[in-house]
């Protein structure tokens, strides 16, 4: 039992090392693209574009760049740009409910896919219904919370 | 003696990023490799030995609501309170179909890391437990719903 399970080591530490170079084949070069997003400032525009997601979702134009932020870079990476900036923009409490709400559903999307697809998992159906939920969750949030100021 | 002129350019953004993602790149490969080695060669190990059978077994009817095996609740909990390169490395070997490692994309692309991102998610807002609590709900709910209509 115990000689199997040591002969069988070599193989899995290689398959494991495999592992590693096929999640290091995708994400380093995810990592490039976040870093020139950033240093092209793509994360500090204004994304006009956004604001109707953003105002469905209760969310006004101070939100979006620690959306994206979030939404791409992850909670953990972008911590930096979203706390400093929804400090900085000083969104209101409901507000930050509400990014808060949209980002725990659904942030680093690109590699928290791109991670289970390398495993064979559909990329659609693990990121659709995420998006949809955050979003849904996020704008249905916001129009309880208007229906209870009564506005 | 006059000091020269300094000519002091600022690297065009593309160099910062190819910069950046060195460094950062560097760091990730080692993290990668510290993180999915132990916990690929754990779950070979434990799978090969029957330990994980044996030890889940008792799981099998809850992890049937998801259309997993019982040793699924494995990478579950490594997703959960690790994170998602623990959850693919205890995954790997486990031999899931498509569908299968959809379903686990899904409901740990919702609510992964939760003790690590909570930290961050507090500075967002005070309501970092019952955003946490939304996570693991949300996560296993849309899992469900997505194991009915897959499997």
């Amino acid at each position: 039992m115990l000689g199997e399970l040591l002969a069988a080591l070599p193989g899995a530490l290689g398959q494991g090392l495999i592992l590693c170079a096929e999640i290091a084949a995708v994400v380093l070069p995810l990592l490039f693209g976040y870093e020139l997003a950033k240093a092209y400032g793509v994360f500090e525009r204004p994304w006009p574009g956004l604001r109707p997601v953003m105002a469905f979702m209760g969310l006004g134009p101070g939100a979006v760049v620690p959306l994206l932020a979030g939404l791409f870079l992850g909670i953990l990476y972008g911590a930096g740009i979203m706390i400093s900036l929804s400090r900085e923009q000083g969104l209101a409490a409901a507000e930050r409910l509400a990014l808060g709400v949209f980002l725990v559903t659904c942030h680093a999307v690109v590699e928290d896919t791109a991670i289970f697809v390398l495993l064979g998992g559909s990329a659609f159906f693990m990121l659709v219904p995420r998006l949809v939920l955050a979003v849904g969750l996020t704008a249905w949030l916001a129009r309880r919370g208007r229906a209870r100021r009564g506005a | 003696m006059p000091t020269p002129p300094a000519i002091v350019q600022a690297a065009p953004p593309w160099r910062q990023a190819l910069r950046a993602s060195y460094a950062r790149g560097g760091r990730f490969l080692w993290f990668l490799v510290k993180m999915v080695l132990p916990w690929y060669l754990a779950s070979e190990l434990l799978l090969r030995s029957g330990v994980l059978a044996h030890l889940s077994s008792f799981l099998a009817p809850v992890m049937g609501l998801w259309g997993l095996p019982p040793e699924a609740a494995a990478v579950l909990l490594a997703g959960m309170l690790v994170n998602l390169y623990a959850a693919a490395a205890v995954a790997a070997p486990l031999a899931l179909s498509w569908q299968q490692v959809s379903v686990l994309g899904l409901i740990l692309g919702i609510c992964h890391s939760l003790l690590v991102e909570a930290v961050v998610v507090r500075e967002l807002t005070p309501r970092y437990r019952a955003l946490t609590l939304l996570r693991l709900g949300l996560g296993l709910g849309a899992g469900w719903l997505l194991a009915l209509a897959l499997c």
